[in-house]
């Protein structure tokens, strides 16, 4: 195990990602090296999904790189678990809320191997601490988004990883869902787990992560929250979406959520 | 069985039988990994590959032209990514590319056989709609080995191909190497539409690989079930077509098979509990 402190959890160096000739992300550099719930926030746009994808290997690096634990992915996948956006699968697939669990099991199963007693209890528990046991067997589409993306999340807890990194986890969920899955979070957090949270709404941000990272093509600023989120770092960060910043200004002047 | 089947008609039936299961499983896979019509593009490349394996060899018995048909239906796959990945071309339209000139190919080859009257042409026009009374004893067991063969590649890698086909990108991010996995299911589809050439046809065997996992997937919320039911559908399809096409005789046994699999899958729209039209007004979700 790598003890907190030694080497980086995860090192973005000089990241450069670009889609079809145009640049997404410029020469990033953030290096997180301790547990925390950590988040990416900035405009839509702004590469923060593809900053986890990158990280993940699922889009191509033009240049840089990225490391976990001072190794290349491939090394120390298993320590890393995801949870993508929950727009991007098929909710009428037809396979129960344990089958999507048990899939986080798979890695550790290798090739050929199928899941038996002891990977069902572990998806149980998983289950449970997202509070979806009821419906285990449930077909995963007659389920509400929040429940959709609690079951993504305790897919991502049966891999018993050491990094969780989560693209928009909190995006169109029910207030209970959005409650049990930042304790979930929290919890990981104290039990040493870095958690790398991609995430829109500053508000929230300030009120639920202890680091942040600012990001707009580039980043713009990273530590604590209460030091990054300044008007300064915002202003910057949101500077091509002037609309966005007025209703910001707004929102947070009255605490209410952001668009 | 003195009064009954011949042998040959029997074996020919068992061995369609399992054709048409292991049809319904892999193509069970491919429609859940929402890329139906590359079987559609690989049974229509077949027909050039059987038309060159008659040129080339001379020959015309089933394990030379199902290896031509196989080869070419590779070819046409590999024409078709390397259409979307260096065109820029969209998978649907470059699938319908390959549909259309592979078998453009084929039939043009097929025709110059014929007109030029080589000597065992004969009979090679069969591969376009089927006609499973032609195959031998050793072609049907030859081809059910096969089936089975699909079979138990599907049977070790179920959790690869359902992990890929419900989430390609949480797949590869866990360290499934997604492209390879989907070249193994690729190849078992190209597979299933060369051993079912004989029986279905290059234009219908297609039919065999789609209609019976869409029909199962009405009845179940479950993928290995959906498997399982998708397999006994495709059997059916095919014996029925098989059985059909014998009693009448000029009728190619594709298209039988093709309406049989459409009957199975039109009652399962109507009646499957919870998915089926009628059901749905009556329990509404």
């Amino acid at each position: 195990m790598t003890r907190p402190g030694t080497l980086p959890i995860i090192e973005f160096h000089d990241l450069t990602v670009a889609y079809g000739g145009r640049p997404v992300l410029w020469n990033v550099d953030l290096t997180i090296d301790e547990p925390c719930l950590f988040g990416v926030i900035g405009p839509n746009g702004a590469g923060k999904s593809t900053l986890l994808k990158s990280a993940l290997g699922l889009v191509p690096v033009v240049g840089g790189s990225v490391r976990f634990f001072g190794s290349p992915l491939n090394r120390v996948r298993g320590r890393v678990g995801y949870v993508p956006q929950r727009e991007t699968v098929d909710w009428d697939f037809p396979v129960s809320v344990t089958d999507v669990v048990l899939m986080g099991t798979f890695p550790r199963l290798g090739w050929f191997r199928r899941p038996g007693r002891k990977e069902r209890v572990l998806a149980a528990e998983c289950l449970e601490r997202v509070g979806m046991n009821q419906y285990a067997h449930r077909q995963i589409g007659r389920l509400s988004g929040g429940q959709q993306q609690r079951v993504f999340l305790a897919r991502a807890l049966a891999q018993q990883a050491d990094v969780y990194l989560l693209d928009e986890p909190l995006a169109g969920v029910d207030v209970r869902s959005q409650e049990n899955i930042f304790r979930v979070l929290s919890e990981l957090r104290d039990a040493g787990k870095l958690v790398v949270i991609v995430h829109h709404d500053l508000r929230t941000a300030a009120e639920w992560f202890d680091r942040v990272a600012l990001i707009d093509r580039r980043l713009v600023a990273t530590g604590k929250t209460d030091t990054v989120l300044t008007p300064e770092n915002l202003r910057t960060t949101y500077s091509g979406h002037l609309e966005v910043l007025d209703a910001l200004g707004q929102a947070v002047a009255t605490g209410a959520r952001t668009p | 069985m003195s009064g009954g089947l011949p042998y040959n008609t029997i074996v020919v039936l068992g061995g369609v039988a399992a054709i048409g299961f292991a049809s319904g499983v892999v193509g069970s896979l491919s429609v859940l990994r929402k890329r139906p019509l590359v079987g559609d593009a690989a049974a229509h490349a077949t027909l050039a590959g059987v038309a060159l394996a008659f040129l080339v060899t001379g020959r015309r018995d089933i394990p030379t032209l199902a290896l031509g048909a196989f080869l070419s239906a590779v070819a046409g796959l590999v024409t078709l990514v390397g259409i979307r990945r260096y065109t820029r071309t969209r998978e649907d339209a470059a699938t319908a590319i390959v549909i259309g000139v592979s078998f453009g190919i084929g039939v043009a080859l097929l025709a110059g056989i014929t007109t030029r009257g080589l000597p065992g042409a004969a009979g090679l026009g069969t591969f376009l709609l089927g006609h499973a009374a032609a195959l031998t004893a050793s072609d049907a067991i030859l081809l059910a080995v096969m089936s089975l063969g699909a079979l138990l590649a599907v049977t070790c890698l179920f959790k690869e191909f359902v992990v890929v086909a419900f989430d390609a990108d949480y797949a590869a991010a866990t360290g499934w190497p997604v492209s390879a996995i989907d070249v193994i299911l690729v190849t078992l589809v190209a597979v299933m539409v060369v051993v079912g050439l004989p029986a279905a046809g290059a234009v219908l065997v297609t039919a065999l690989v789609v209609i019976p996992p869409v029909a199962a997937r009405q009845w179940t919320e479950r993928v290995s079930t959906m498997l399982v039911l998708a397999g006994v559908f495709g059997l059916l399809a095919a014996v029925v077509g098989v059985l059909g096409s014998a009693a009448v005789p000029r009728l190619a046994t594709g298209p039988l098979v093709v309406l049989a699999a459409a009957a199975i899958c039109g009652v399962s729209f109507l009646v499957a509990p919870a998915r089926g039209l009628l059901m749905r007004r009556r329990h509404p979700p």
